[in-house]
């Protein structure tokens, strides 16, 4: 925006140089020379008022286009005082010429075509009023104005949009940029000293197990927050970044590189049914238990497995298992994987660890 | 043991590449009291390739955020310059392309900076021996790498159904000695699976990066 005021600035000044040059070469068609030069040193102090307010910020927000407006058409009226009212009629210079257009640009800046197209509608009217004649000039006048006002409103508001635009643009580039110097150090420094606490920790062991422990938890957990990144575009959600921010340090997750944008529903589930899976190997195969949830993409197809390294159930007792409630959770799972069209396997059996395997079609049934 | 030393017995010469000094530090003085001979250490990729055609370590453990350079760079020289030296890379879990990248450039497994002392010195061990290794997330890499490739129409690589089947119980969690019990295979043929799904990939990473620089120019075609 900044160089449309400008724009507005040095057309104002200009204009007025020109209304002050246009006063010597028809010095002999001005009757009343005094008030014609105080009217002149009057606009040259207003137009160094909005120069000073149109270069500042405060200024360009506040109200003083408007004003602006009111204190020209004042001015043409006074040229009343200047120019006798006949002579006017007929075809005398007008003292304020071209300068009086200043407040249909200034107008146009700040409030857009609406702004242009008022402010050109108010300044012809003053100046029709003050010539009390309407022909071909004022014609002409007019509908320059209505078009001057009218455009440069227009290329404000165009402007104002693409500023804003290339504003968030710029921030979200910051913003990302932020990011990775931060992702950066904690990469080179917290990282590197856990990684270390949680080896330290193990090897001296007794109550440093405890804290190798407690890093370790924390490793993951900041490795997965520097990595988890804007997973979705529309409806379209990044399945593997998902399930991604379900490793801690008992729980890989196993995906292919790259994203793998799925409908937003299908992730939904999915995610919602590894969730349950990953408590129920909490509930049932201990704290202790590793889990490893893997994604495998076969094309039209998806396979999630989730294994843990527990126990396990032998054969005969899986019956039991059922019936006890422990795999009441199947019926959940079950059910969110049929309704997305696919299976649910369960593998299971003493000291091999229990495993769900979902396959599910990649698009909605 | 690795590379074979002709001054007596064979003691893994390793190298470790990290810019972060307190963890390359640590790292070094690990591998050291377990037995390994720390030859030397680089802070970035062109110092790792200067100092590995200078000390030849059998295995170089490479980080692969190496400040402004980049670990898969120094692994695809490294190997170019001696075929015989392993690298093994051990990285944030985080990056997963660039784990990827090193992979298919030479490297010859890949271990999370998480796993613990015990899981560095066996993948050392094993790396020196000439074994990939896995970790369920590299596996899990390796099957979305070759599931883009399937669809890629070009003379790309494919996987038996058999190293399709090793490597998915590898992605989830499974030891090869836990999928060797369960498909009734040697723990042996179970490894070697493994590694071949790693060497085709690696072999097909060569011939593009070849028939590249050839479309390119870079190399003549008849040198």
């Amino acid at each position: 925006m900044l160089p449309l005021w400008r724009g507005v600035v040095v057309f104002r000044l200009v204009a007025w140089a020109v209304a002050a040059g246009a006063f010597i070469r028809s010095w002999d068609r001005y009757p009343d020379h005094t008030a014609a030069i105080v009217l002149l040193l009057l606009m040259v102090a207003w137009t160094a008022v909005v120069t000073i307010a149109y270069s500042t910020h405060a200024g360009r927000r506040s109200r003083m286009a408007g004003y602006d407006l009111v204190v020209t058409v004042a001015f043409v009226a006074a040229t009343l005082l200047t120019q006798p009212l006949t002579d006017l009629n007929e075809s005398a210079p007008i003292l304020t010429s071209m300068w009086a257009t200043g407040p249909i640009f200034a107008l146009a800046v700040e409030r857009g075509r609406d702004g242009g197209l008022i402010g050109a509608v108010v300044i012809s009217a003053a100046l029709i009023a003050v010539r009390q004649r309407f022909g071909d000039q004022e014609i002409f006048n007019t509908t320059l104005h209505l078009v001057a006002g009218w455009s440069l409103g227009y290329a404000a508001t165009t402007t104002r949009r693409a500023t804003a635009v290339l504003r968030e643009a710029l921030a979200a580039e910051g913003a990302t940029a932020e990011r990775e110097r931060l992702s950066r150090s904690i990469h080179d420094g917290v990282l590197q000293v856990l990684a270390i606490v949680r080896r330290r920790g193990t090897e001296i062991g007794g109550a440093a197990t405890e804290l190798s422990a407690l890093a370790a938890e924390q490793e993951v957990a900041l490795r997965t927050l520097m990595t988890s990144r804007p997973t979705s575009v529309g409806d379209r959600v990044d399945l593997a970044a998902t399930l991604r921010l379900r490793a801690t340090s008992r729980v890989e997750v196993i995906t292919p590189a790259g994203k793998l944008m799925l409908s937003r529903r299908i992730v939904e589930e999915i995610s919602a049914a590894v969730g349950e899976a990953l408590s129920n190997v909490v509930e049932h195969a201990g704290e202790a238990a590793h889990a490893w949830v893997s994604v495998e993409d076969l094309g039209d197809r998806l396979v999630v497995s989730v294994r843990d390294d527990g126990a396990g159930i032998a054969d005969g007792r899986l019956e039991v298992a059922r019936n006890s409630g422990r795999l009441g959770v199947a019926q959940s799972i079950r059910g969110r994987i049929t309704d997305l069209g696919g299976t649910v396997d369960l593998h299971t059996s003493l000291g091999e660890g229990t495993e769900w395997e979902l396959t599910m079609p990649k698009a909605r049934p | 043991m690795g590379a074979d030393n002709a001054e007596g017995p064979t003691v893994t010469r390793v190298m470790v590449v990290d810019d972060h000094p307190m963890w390359r530090e640590s790292v070094a003085r690990d591998l050291a009291t377990r037995g390994y001979d720390v030859v030397g250490t680089a802070a970035d990729a062109p110092g790792a390739v200067r100092i590995a055609a200078a000390v030849r370590p059998d295995v170089v453990v490479m980080d692969l955020q190496l400040g402004s350079t980049s670990g898969v760079d120094a692994t695809r020289e490294i190997v170019a310059a001696a075929p015989d030296t392993r690298v093994l890379v051990l990285s944030a879990s985080a990056e997963h392309e660039d784990v990827l990248d090193a992979v298919k450039n030479g490297a010859s497994g890949y271990l999370v900076k998480s796993a613990s002392l015990d899981e560095l010195d066996a993948a050392v061990g094993r790396t020196a021996d000439g074994d990939a290794v896995f970790s369920a997330g590299l596996a899990g890499l390796l099957l979305g790498e070759y599931r883009r490739l399937h669809e890629a129409p070009d003379d790309a690589p494919t996987l038996t159904e058999r190293e399709t089947e090793i490597l998915r119980l590898v992605s989830r969690g499974l030891s090869a000695r836990q999928i060797a019990t369960r498909l009734t295979l040697s723990h042996r043929t179970v490894e070697n699976h493994v590694q071949n799904t790693l060497r085709k990939l690696q072999l097909h990473n060569r011939v593009e990066l070849t028939r590249y620089a050839i479309e390119h120019g870079i190399i003549d075609e008849s040198g």
